[in-house]
């Protein structure tokens, strides 16, 4: 078999983390704006705190910018300017607030902690050439005991199924399992959520995602396929679902007439 | 109907609640005639397995009278009699057609769980929390079996319900375990842990040719029973400083062919060594304390077999690769896969090669089970097997 990326997209996973934590302490700068100048050794009133919330407010457009952009390669750059706007506004703390110099000691220390992963993120970015891939390839597979005859009419019968992995543009095939194990049912397709990562991640939260629908999906196929019923027991008493996973039930029988089909 | 309820760490009742119903045409449902208490059902109630749910019924060895067939059931009707495997095989997938029916693929309706913990899923197990599919146990007086026509062993003869009860489990767990072991002429067998599990270890060695088997535990009584029913040596490795040097100076410094772990994720020690792992665990910093497992692979000779059926949930610490490397040891290991030796041990048991009722130390009724599970845990009464009847 060929070998195959599953990865596809420029905004590889330093990308996304660096994205994530601006958005984290943009979220703590705009929330708290007052607690963060304690923490850094500057006044907590007067301009300081409104300096603050501005910062705050910058991190949250630039983490937005990175985690949903295909190939934020500016966006990181304009981490590395922040960076800089960060370790000068510190230095004007530790200027006028000599009392409390260690604290702000420890935020340049920070900041320059950071800087290094987005400077080094940043030239590693700028080095990709070509249109942005936005997209990322997806791949999902189960192996099920019975011949691809059986296997196939079943998948073509399941419209829903079939209309979920149309709906995504993505495609089924079969595939002889090695070592006559049956076949494989192999489902791909690309996903490029709307916000990037924001918007894969609402989507793996919601249970939307057709990676998430398709890991219950292909599950209960093979069940069906295989003992010809979906494996139900008193804790799960609709079989293998996202949601039964979040709503069991005590491994005890259901009240009579309740679980009867 | 009565069943035995999980209620929280250190908690259980016998409640009532509702009969089970036929869910699926492949349902049986089972009277149950006698029920005993596991070794692995402290490690639920000491709350070392995650994701058991207040309410849940306990209980995974079992056996009883068929009272209800769902229509796909051809093989039983009501009033044979049966044990039930402790492992919910479907019999169709690769793993089931691979006799490795612990690892069946479809029966475990939590699979996503399980496969978040354990890589990928395995097969449901009957009250042995959700993470195994959240199944209704059989310590009670019914029970909904799923896959009906696939586990059950059908008892036809006469014999007692004590006589072929474990083969729902621990025989052939003890089995296994030998098994693993390839024992050839003159080797010798060292089992960690004198439960029920590794007392039919220690028979399943002899049974299988072991020259020489040697038991280790900390309960002298456990010791005794072993040495009145079975032709063993035994070890208390309270009364020995170091269990791998004791070995090695009892098989000529070569230490035992095979090890096996009958004693899983809840060790004991006399040492500083037990208090270390005692902390980690309290801390979660892991969720075993393998200190049976590190003494097997220690004492275990140059390229021999380390065999684990005690069970293990999560993560341990300072496990000796680098021994299990070098020195060119195998670990084999599982939860048993029962169906595969219910009907050669039935054979065996009916051919008188091993009678599995010296274990049972405490008959009682399904309502004393919280009786039975303190001395149980408790190791009081000289408690080794608790059989229980609803």
């Amino acid at each position: 078999m060929a070998a195959r990326s599953v990865r596809a997209r420029d905004r590889d996973s330093l990308a996304v983390s660096l994205g994530w934590f601006s958005i984290v302490l943009g979220t703590a700068e705009v929330a708290a704006p007052r607690a963060v100048c304690r923490l850094v050794g500057a006044r907590d009133r007067g301009k300081a705190p409104v300096v603050v919330r501005a910062m705050g407010v910058r991190e949250l457009v630039q983490g937005i910018g990175i985690l949903a952009r295909p190939r934020p390669t500016a966006w990181l750059w304009s981490r590395v300017a922040g960076d800089g706007l960060d370790l000068s506004l510190l230095g004007l703390v530790a200027a006028e607030n000599a009392k409390r110099r260690t604290r702000t000691a420890i935020a340049i220390a920070n900041v320059l902690a950071v800087t290094v992963p987005d400077v080094l993120e940043s030239l590693h970015l700028s080095r990709k050439k070509g249109e942005p891939r936005a997209a990322q390839r997806l791949r999902k597979s189960i192996t099920i005991a019975a011949a691809q005859d059986a296997v196939s009419s079943v998948v073509e019968a399941d419209e829903e199924l079939r209309l979920k992995v149309d709906g995504a543009g993505g495609r089924v095939r079969f595939a002889p399992a090695p070592g006559e194990r049956g076949t494989e049912i192999i489902v791909e397709w690309e996903e490029a959520p709307p916000l990037g990562e924001l918007g894969a991640l609402a989507g793996k939260v919601s249970g939307r995602d057709l990676a998430t629908q398709l890991a219950d999906d292909l599950r209960r196929l093979k069940q069906r396929i295989e003992t010809g019923e979906v494996v139900r027991s008193d804790a799960v008493t609709q079989g293998h679902s996202l949601g039964a996973q979040a709503t069991q039930r005590p491994a005890q029988p259901l009240a009579e007439k309740e679980g009867v089909r | 109907m009565k069943a035995t309820v999980w209620k929280g760490r250190n908690s259980v009742a016998v409640e009532e609640v509702p009969d089970p119903q036929i869910l699926s045409d492949r349902d049986i449902i089972v009277r149950v005639t006698s029920t005993a208490i596991c070794g692995s059902d402290l490690h639920l109630i000491d709350g070392y397995v995650p994701t058991m749910k207040k309410g849940d019924i306990l209980g995974h060895e079992f056996m009883g009278e068929v009272v209800e067939t769902g229509r796909a059931v051809k093989s039983l009707r009501s009033g044979d009699r049966v044990v039930v495997p402790f492992p919910i095989d479907c019999g169709a997938c690769n793993a089931c057609k691979a006799k490795l029916y612990s690892l069946c693929e479809n029966s475990n309706p939590n699979a996503r769980l399980a496969e978040k913990l354990f890589g990928h899923p395995t097969a449901g197990i009957f009250g042995y929390s959700h993470l195994t599919g959240g199944f209704a146990g059989g310590q009670s007086e019914y029970v909904r079996v799923p896959f009906g026509d696939v586990g059950p062993l059908k008892i036809e003869n006469g014999v007692s319900d004590e006589t072929v009860l474990f083969l729902s489990d621990i025989l052939p767990t003890g089995y296994m375990a030998a098994e693993f072991c390839d024992i050839g002429g003159g080797d010798v067998v060292a089992v960690w842990g004198a439960g029920p599990v590794g007392q039919f270890a220690a028979a399943s060695a002899q049974l299988l040719g072991a020259a020489q088997v040697i038991l280790i535990d900390r309960f002298d009584y456990r010791l005794d029973l072993a040495r009145r029913h079975l032709d063993v040596e035994t070890l208390n490795y309270e009364a020995v400083d170091s269990v791998p040097e004791a070995l090695k100076e009892l098989t000529g410094g070569r230490g035992p062919d095979a090890c096996i772990d009958a004693v899983g994720l809840e060790a004991h020690h006399h040492g500083a060594l037990y208090a270390y792992d005692r902390a980690k665990q309290a801390l979660r910093q892991e969720t075993d304390r393998p200190i049976a497992l590190r003494e097997a692979i220690m004492s275990c000779r140059n390229g021999g077999i380390v065999s684990v059926v005690g069970v293990y949930g999560g993560l341990i610490d300072k496990f000796p690769i680098g021994a299990v490397m070098n020195r060119g040891l195998t670990i084999r290991s599982g939860q048993c896969h029962v169906h595969r030796y219910m009907r050669p041990l039935l054979q065996r048991i009916e051919d008188g090669e091993i009678d599995p009722t010296f274990v049972i130390t405490h008959r009682l009724s399904l309502d004393d089970a919280v009786h039975g599970y303190d001395v149980f845990k408790h190791k009081r009464e000289a408690c080794l097997k608790v059989v229980m009847t609803p």
